[in-house]
């Protein structure tokens, strides 16, 4: 049967289809509504356990807000954070032994020299 | 002196030569120019090269490859992509004598090997490992309700798919078609390789070239479509998500979503199992593989074989043309569909919780770059405002929305 230039059977899997990709994402979005829930009831229970009665819900949810500053105060930290330095400058002199591998009497370089 | 060695050795090895094989080399070269032999040979030289076998298509389909590579270097429009597949579109165009194995479509090439992982969908699943293990779904947790907009943004698929219906494609074409709205690159490989496996050069062409044009196709939708006041709303700030969330997460969402669409396993299986090797924080190493290393090697072949499986003959039909126009089509519907249905969850939300319907439109897919996209418009209307983060959600979920559409869509038709 057509209807609307396309036959019915194109109108199902479109309508269908859409239908079955947002009840997929919609069950994804409960489950991630219901996850939080359950992970602090979870912690307040052993908080409860451990003695610690009054646990309100902000005490457990750190915001985005909190976390930037604590991360950009890490980061503040460990890469502006600079070695202590003594300021005295050792310039070391360099002293060789006399050798004769390197030395220029007896090098190859000497063979063209004017006696 | 040497000369005269060396000049003596050669002799010596031809004479040699021609006593163990019994040729006279002086006599065969003599007889060959007798017969017009040299002739006969410059002619066949000539028959092997790409002028004697030129046609004006491979010379359109080597500007189009040429021009993939000037967007990519000029304005910088997906270079990891449209490199590779300007590169393949040239090397598929090369025109050749048919029969010697050279082409991408004669069996035994080298490049039909390459192609063997695109024809058999293997490159695609390899690829969304690679973007599991590199994204991060933080912000879609830590904000769930988020995820209809990539649901939403998925009508540009469907609409698509009524629209190749009514252009008279088959159902199995059109549903391959379709897929462009996804916006998503390998999941239109994937699929057009089940559905319409001739089609799937032209699609994948379109999907990729239509991703790369984004920041050109979006703007203008999201200015008709958001009012200026909506466009500067501000969000709240993303809650922390703990770890156990985010392993929660592929596992979740690996379970759920391949129930619902078994045919989108090796799509949606790879994409969870490469997000569960990031965020389980004891695979690194097999993370850091997935997506560095692995993904570029996939790339580059995926990107190399899709390029040179546009060969002019194939390639440059009204079909074409009309999975052009289709894609575009359905890129602006997908658009549009997210923006406004962000605008109607935004009439059922409280005040203080109102979300910004620009970001609707990141619910197409194309990681990151719709997403950059959005952040792009709302620092225009507010540069206080950054949706970067929030525009993440719906894209990341227009990802597992595109798969989930893909496996339905072979659910039906295959």
């Amino acid at each position: 049967m057509s209807f609307l230039i396309v036959d019915s059977t194109t109108w199902t899997i479109t309508i269908l289809g859409w239908i079955i990709v947002f009840a997929a994402l919609l069950f994804l979005v409960g489950i991630f509504l219901l996850v939080p829930k359950i992970i602090q009831g979870s912690i307040k229970r052993s908080l409860k356990e451990k003695g610690k009665t009054n646990i309100t819900d902000d005490q457990l949810e750190i915001s985005g807000e909190t976390n930037a500053v604590i991360a950009s105060a890490l980061y503040m930290y460990l890469n502006e954070n600079h070695d202590d330095e003594s300021n005295v400058i050792t310039i070391k002199q360099v002293r060789r032994r006399y050798s004769p591998w390197s030395s220029k009497l007896y090098g190859m370089n000497n063979m063209g020299f004017p006696k | 002196m040497r000369k005269l060695v060396t000049f003596c050795f050669v002799v010596a090895i031809l004479f040699c030569f021609q006593v163990a094989f019994g040729t006279d080399l002086n006599a065969a070269v003599n007889s060959a120019a007798a017969d017009g032999g040299v002739l006969k040979g410059l002619a066949s030289l000539w028959e092997f090269t790409g002028f004697a076998n030129v046609h004006y298509t491979h010379v359109i389909m080597i500007a189009v490859g040429l021009f993939f590579i000037f967007l990519a270097i000029k304005y910088d429009y997906e270079p990891l992509l449209l490199i590779p597949i300007g590169t393949g579109i040239i090397l598929g165009n090369i025109p050749f004598l048919a029969g010697y194995k050279i082409g991408l479509y004669e069996e035994g090439s080298v490049l039909n090997y390459l192609y063997f992982g695109v024809k058999q969908g293997i490159y695609p699943p390899l690829i969304f490992l690679g973007i599991g293990a590199m994204t991060d779904f933080s912000s879609l947790i830590s904000n769930p309700k988020l995820m209809i907009l990539g649901a939403a943004a998925q009508v540009g698929i469907f609409g698509t798919f009524l629209g190749a219906s009514a252009l008279g494609f088959l159902p199995n074409e059109a549903g391959a078609i379709a897929i462009i709205g996804g916006a998503d690159g390998p999941t239109a490989i994937f699929l057009s390789s089940k559905l319409a496996p001739d089609l799937m050069g032209a699609i994948a062409i379109a999907a990729y070239s239509y991703m790369a044009l984004v920041p050109v196709i979006q703007p203008p939708i999201m200015r008709l479509l958001v009012p200026k006041k909506e466009r500067a709303i501000k969000m709240k700030p993303p809650r922390a998500v703990s770890t156990t969330e985010k392993i929660l997460f592929p596992l979740i969402g690996l379970l759920l979503t391949t129930f619902i669409a078994p045919s989108a396993l090796p799509l949606l299986g790879m994409l969870f199992f490469g997000n569960l090797l990031k965020e389980s924080g004891v695979t690194e190493r097999l993370a850091d593989t997935a997506r560095n290393s692995l993904i570029n090697i996939v790339t580059i072949l995926l990107g190399i074989t899709v390029g040179a499986s546009t060969q002019a003959d194939v390639f440059l039909t009204m079909d074409s043309i009309k999975i052009f126009g289709l894609g575009a089509l359905s890129f602006v519907i997908a658009t549009a569909g997210g923006l406004l249905f962000a605008r109607l969850l935004n009439l059922m939300l409280k005040k203080d919780n109102k979300i910004n319907p620009l970001i609707g439109a990141a619910g197409v897919s194309a990681v990151p770059d719709s997403a950059r996209v959005v952040q792009q418009e709302g620092l225009k209307t507010d540069p206080n405002n950054h949706l970067l983060m929030h525009a993440m959600a719906p894209n990341v979920s227009g990802v597992i929305g595109s798969a989930v559409a893909a496996g339905i869509m072979l659910s039906f038709l295959m």
